[in-house]
């Protein structure tokens, strides 16, 4: 096989050639925004699951940020004295499955955790995310079934043969399951990659903390990277019941999903990537008061960024603080392809949404 | 001397190839069946894959149509042992004005009633004349389809047709900027996943696990029993297998002729699946075969 090796060695070599540095021109902004947001892309956190996402986020913290993290799996860090209260919250869960039974051939059967349209993950790569650390194996695809977007209920083949050859790889009932994934630049400032949903919200907050003049604080502001949004805002609702009617203002820091796309319907959504940061200003779970729309606006414009107004679909975190009288001023960055494989962003988008959380955290 | 734009198809190959996980108890035949595994030979445009085969093969010619080949021993029979390299894969066909590129589908042949739908929501490389360039396939938001379907309602399934690639560009001078150009072939981005007990996914796996058998075979430096003209055939999916007609023409008559093929899971989905066990017995078959044994 000394051949095969040298051959081998061949292959490396027509391999060392440069890749296309899509990255190269990037701005000290830019370059920031997606230092911090890939390795929050390419962590694993199913709704239930986020330990890793959380802990990754403690880690990118700034040095004098203290946090805690309550009974739900919440992660807090206070800031400031003082009244009117002002939370920011991003969720840090992610889409994808549950073990929920081990078949006599070995195989995985599931539930979603989540919304999304199951058939992008029949036929590819799965993670299985055990106690013992991750298990590669493969989504099965269907033997019937076929239309587009509902096939029978997914299952994942690990390569084993029994039920006690996947239990000896570490895999039981309620072990989360993905599919690989990575953070992959496009041209220009475009990136894509899976569950940017909501670790884009999850870096705004940090990029805003760690250029937050905390001299400049009026009053305090807590910043919430939340648990199990993705399957009914579990972990906001917590938080929010633990608040109760302290809080003047919640932001909710998460997706405007876009219809920036050739197969959706303009008729509401259009928010261009690229454009700056959205007023996710009604959606499916609140709507917020047009006066917070303007005043947003103003200080927007006073701080030089530029905002986009919208409604899309969905709900957000924020939305669990309303029945105690808090005011929901919901943000938001352009999403393209939600809940699926290839979600596609603008870095810019990013950094803006940095400078506004930033903004309302120091001047509103 | 291959051309500037040889080597840079044959970089763009094997740019993106890196797996993301390591076989546990990798040989070199293992590495050799995930790294072709990481490859895009889209039929009749196959290149890259022949430019690396040419390096690896030290005596190998490729003819005018693509086909690489190796001649051992001599005298008689001779026989021809081949092995298809190329996939059913895309091209570019047009690029609109918001800068996304459609598609046209190269090679009809599949057994996979959804090969078409994989592209849907997931990444794909434009081997664009720059190099490769990223790509996703737009799907819709899942957001948007909420209370907009009604239940029961007509679900096609997803076809090239509507596919649009979005390379990230804002206009179709940016995505040409980018070398994404009409007849870049297009591929699902390959990323060959070894898993279970010595199994390899990925795209057309089968099919590069058996090549890269046969070139660790060529590579035993076995004495055949007479000729034996090792051929990877180029264009077996399309226009009537012409590659290895090609070979036939041009090298034979042949007294015998074998197809260096595994036996596949999940056939031409994107995880389709080889049992790189299999792999090590079809080299050691292919060897015998060529000795005479």
């Amino acid at each position: 096989m000394r051949a095969v090796r040298d051959g081998m060695l061949a292959l490396l070599f027509l391999s060392a050639g440069p890749p296309v540095r899509l990255s190269a021109q990037d701005s000290a902004r830019i370059a920031e925004a997606q230092a911090v947001l890939a390795p929050l892309v390419e962590s694993y956190g199913v709704s239930g699951a986020e330990g890793p996402v959380r802990e990754l986020v403690k880690r990118l913290l700034p040095a004098w940020a203290k946090s805690e993290t309550d009974s739900a799996g919440n992660l807090w860090v206070r800031i400031g004295q003082g009244n009117p209260l002002v939370v920011f919250v991003a969720h840090m869960d992610e889409i994808g499955f549950r073990v929920t039974a081990i078949r006599e051939d070995g195989s995985l059967e599931l539930e979603p955790r989540g919304g999304f349209i199951a058939s992008l993950f029949e036929a590819q790569p799965a993670l299985v995310h055990a106690d013992k650390g991750d298990v590669a194996g493969v989504f099965i695809p269907r033997d019937s079934g076929f239309t587009r977007h509902t096939p029978p209920p997914v299952r994942v083949d690990l390569g084993t043969t029994s039920r006690a050859a996947t239990m000896a790889r570490g895999v039981s009932p309620g072990a989360t399951v993905t599919m690989p994934k990575q953070y992959v630049r496009l041209t220009g400032t475009r990136a894509t990659g899976r569950s940017f949903d909501d670790r884009v919200g999850d870096a705004a907050q940090l990029l805003a903390l760690r250029h937050l003049d905390r001299a400049a604080l009026k009053h305090q502001v807590i910043f919430i990277w939340s648990v199990r949004e993705e399957i009914g805002l579990e972990g906001a609702g917590v938080a929010a019941a633990a608040l109760g009617t302290a809080p003047r203002r919640v932001h909710a820091i998460d997706t405007f999903v876009s219809a920036d796309s050739p197969l959706e319907l303009p008729n509401f959504a259009v928010a261009p990537i690229g454009a700056g940061p959205v007023a996710r200003a009604l959606d499916n779970s609140s709507v917020t008061p047009p006066a917070y729309v303007d005043s947003l606006v103003r200080l927007a414009r006073a701080r030089g960024v530029a905002l986009q107004l919208g409604t899309t679909n969905g709900g957000n975190d924020g939305s669990m603080f309303t029945p105690y009288g808090v005011v929901d001023v919901a943000l938001g960055w352009p999403l393209r392809y939600s809940h699926s494989p290839a979600e596609v962003i603008d870095l810019k988008d990013v950094a803006s949404l940095a400078d506004l959380v930033r903004a309302i955290a120091e001047s509103w | 001397m291959p051309s500037k734009s040889t080597r840079g198809a044959v970089a763009a190959a094997l740019l993106a190839a890196f797996p993301a996980y390591h076989l546990s108890a990798q040989s070199d035949l293992d590495r050799l069946a995930l790294r072709f595994a990481s490859m895009t030979a889209v039929t009749g445009l196959e290149q890259a894959i022949t430019d690396s085969l040419l390096a690896l093969l030290p005596g190998s010619t490729r003819d005018r149509a693509g086909n690489v080949t190796v001649t051992l021993g001599q005298g008689s029979p001779k026989r021809l042992l081949q092995c298809p390299l190329d996939e059913v894969g895309y091209v570019v066909g047009n690029i609109t004005g918001e800068g996304y590129a459609l598609l046209r589908r190269v090679g009809a042949r599949t057994t996979y009633p959804l090969f078409d739908q994989q592209l849907e929501g997931h990444r794909v490389t434009v081997f664009g004349t720059k190099g490769p360039v990223p790509g996703v396939v737009a799907v819709k938001s899942t957001h948007l389809t909420r209370g907009r379907v009604a239940a029961g309602a007509p679900d096609p399934v997803f076809t090239v047709d509507n596919a649009y690639v979005d390379v990230g560009a804002a206009s179709a001078a940016e995505a040409r900027a980018l070398g994404v150009e009409v007849l870049a072939p297009v591929s699902l981005t390959k990323r060959p996943l070894p898993y279970g007990d010595r199994l390899l996914a990925g795209p057309g796996a089968g099919r590069r696990a058996a090549c890269a058998a046969l070139v660790a075979a060529v590579q035993a430096k076995l004495r055949t029993r007479g000729t034996v003209v090792v051929a990877f055939t180029v264009q077996s999916l399309y226009a009537g297998n012409s590659g290895l007609a090609g070979v036939k023409a041009l090298l034979g008559p042949f007294d015998d002729i074998k197809t260096a093929s595994l036996p596949t899971r999940y056939t031409d989905t994107a995880v389709e699946t080889v049992a790189l066990a299999e792999v090590d017995k079809l080299m050691r078959e292919m060897v015998q075969w060529m000795e005479g044994r």
